[in-house]
């Protein structure tokens, strides 16, 4: 090896492989600078697509936040509405013993007049049967009030805030209950030929552990689309069909472990397009303002939540038959 | 022959970046002072060196050999800073405690004093460019610098990943072909010096740049 001077061959060795060193690197670097770019335009475009979509996601809970608000407002409603077609019928049934009360205590009333006249006349016979007559209405009098007493006990049944606790009932006196409520309820509603039922009770069906009050909203809510149903079925057909006579019958049956409440009628019918739609939240066929579309839908989620299920059965101007099975407890 | 243009180049290059730094080590961000203080630290190196040379009073390789550890020592600060990573600098710091060690054992056993520690310059070199790459990753994972060309770190980089990795080239070329001879052929010094002038005019510039932000970030914030 030459020790004093370097040879061409490294020369030209190390100028090249300096030059190599130096390009890889500035290749790199710009390599580097160029994919940074990139990767940063990419990131940019990234994060105004995540803030966009923060905004939109904050806009959709927002509007969710509204609707739940209105659901529960429309729930609340649906709920207050159901309370008022209740009180409307039991005011009705009240309606009867108390004008047996205040025709009584009128009657009782002139009686008296007539015992003043007879003491003064010394008339003791005519005395004692006028006393027998006032102690008769009397005793019709606190027999209606009575009446009316339960009436507005029941009332208060209703109206009493269920926390969910549930209760032995009895299935056939609770539907009994019901269907008068909203037979008088429709009577009032949709005149005199409407509110027409039939029950037909099974004795097996017996008592079983339910929340009352929310089974009680079911049957309410059923039957009164069963009256509606016909009604508007009878006021379709008065004058092509005369003889039609719309009808609402409730039914209970048990099978060993689970009792049939069936509610059925022969109204309008669903259109086979709507019967899956029946109860899904908001869904009516009712004009606006006459029901809220809730109706089916809590109804749907109350025998749910008893483990139960309900049905429909329908036929365009034949009727309806809705079906709730619940478990025997 | 001291005075050659390459010479009077990183001299002057030296000087002025050094003089920059001086005046402005309070301003820049703290990876940039650690920046200034191996500047500062360079030019003193260098100037002492002379002066042994000029007063010829003993090998001005000496200088070199405590010189490298504290070079790469300041750099191991600059990198650990600007990789704000805990994980990364017991790294850094590890990589110094082997680079002195190696110092002491190449000083003891392979170059004395007398001789140029080309071995640690090597060594130190290889670190380097090694976390110089580290350091490309990084700041392509953090995605942090709106324009990489406005930002001190990625000339320093820059300028570290070309410089050393050249600078292994030049000292490997050094020990393997030239070191034996009795009259080294100059010209790959002067390379070697013409790309030192243009490194410490990039740490200028980074210097320079880290200012510039500093102060726009002060303007704006008392805006």
């Amino acid at each position: 090896m030459d020790n004093t001077a370097l040879q061409s061959t490294d020369v030209i060795i190390f100028v090249s492989s300096g030059l190599l060193v130096i390009c890889l690197m500035f290749g790199f670097i710009l390599y580097f600078l160029m994919s940074y770019r990139q990767k940063r335009k990419d990131y940019i475009l990234l994060e105004s697509q995540k803030q966009e979509i923060d905004q939109q996601k904050l806009k959709l809970e927002k509007t969710l936040l509204e609707l739940k608000q209105t659901q529960a407002q429309l729930i609340q409603s649906e709920k207050m509405a159901s309370l008022g077609e209740l009180v409307a019928g039991i005011s009705h049934e009240i309606q009867n013993p108390l004008n047996f009360v205040t025709n009584f205590a009128a009657l009782n009333q002139d009686l008296m007049s007539e015992l003043k006249e007879e003491v003064h006349n010394n008339n003791p016979e005519e005395v004692l049967a006028i006393v027998d007559d006032i102690m008769e209405n009397e005793k019709k009098i606190q027999e209606h009030g009575k009446r009316a007493e339960g009436i507005i006990k029941s009332m208060l049944e209703h109206s009493r805030s269920g926390k969910g606790q549930k209760e032995m009932v009895d299935i056939n006196v609770m539907c009994e209950e019901y269907i008068k409520v909203a037979s008088e309820e429709s009577k009032i509603k949709l005149g005199n030929l409407a509110g027409t039922y039939e029950c037909i009770f099974s004795p097996e069906t017996g008592k079983t552990e339910l929340m009352k009050q929310d089974i009680g909203r079911v049957l309410l809510n059923l039957i009164n689309n069963a009256f509606y149903a016909t009604h508007q079925r009878w006021l379709a057909e008065q004058t092509q069909n005369p003889g039609y006579t719309p009808k609402v019958t409730i039914k209970t049956n048990r099978n060993p472990q689970i009792i049939e409440i069936s509610i059925s009628d022969n109204g309008t019918g669903i259109p086979e397009s709507e019967k899956n739609k029946i109860f899904q939240p908001f869904f009516t066929t009712k004009p606006t303002g006459k029901g809220t579309g809730l109706g089916l839908s809590l109804a749907s989620d109350i025998i749910r939540a008893h483990g139960g299920s309900i049905t429909v059965q329908s036929e365009e101007n034949i009727g309806s038959e809705f079906l709730i099975k619940l478990p025997f407890k | 022959m001291f005075f050659e243009f390459v010479h009077i180049l990183y001299y002057i290059s030296l000087i002025g970046v050094f003089l920059f730094c001086l005046f402005h080590i309070q301003k820049v961000s703290p990876p940039f002072i650690w920046i200034c203080w191996l500047v500062v630290a360079t030019s003193l190196s260098e100037g002492i060196a002379k002066m042994v040379v000029y007063f010829q009073l003993f090998s001005n390789n000496i200088i070199y050999h405590i010189f490298t550890p504290i070079e790469y020592g300041i750099y191991v600060v600059i990198f650990s800073k600007l990789f704000e990573s805990t994980r990364i600098s017991n790294i850094l710091y590890g990589s110094w405690f082997i680079l002195v060690l190696t110092e002491i054992i190449n000083t003891l056993y392979f170059q004395p004093l007398h001789q140029t520690n080309t071995n640690i310059m090597i060594l130190e070199s290889v670190l380097l460019v090694f976390f110089s790459l580290l350091l490309f990753i990084f700041i392509k994972d953090s995605l942090k610098y709106d324009d990489l060309l406005k930002e001190g770190i990625f000339w320093f980089n820059s300028a570290i990943l070309i410089y050393y990795a050249f600078n292994i080239l030049v000292w490997g070329f050094h020990s393997f072909k030239i070191y034996t001879m009795i009259n080294p052929p100059v010209i790959i010094y002067k390379v070697n010096l013409l790309f030192s002038a243009l490194l410490y005019l990039v740490y200028g510039y980074a210097v320079f740049l880290n200012y510039t932000q500093q102060n726009h970030k002060k303007i704006k914030g008392h805006g």
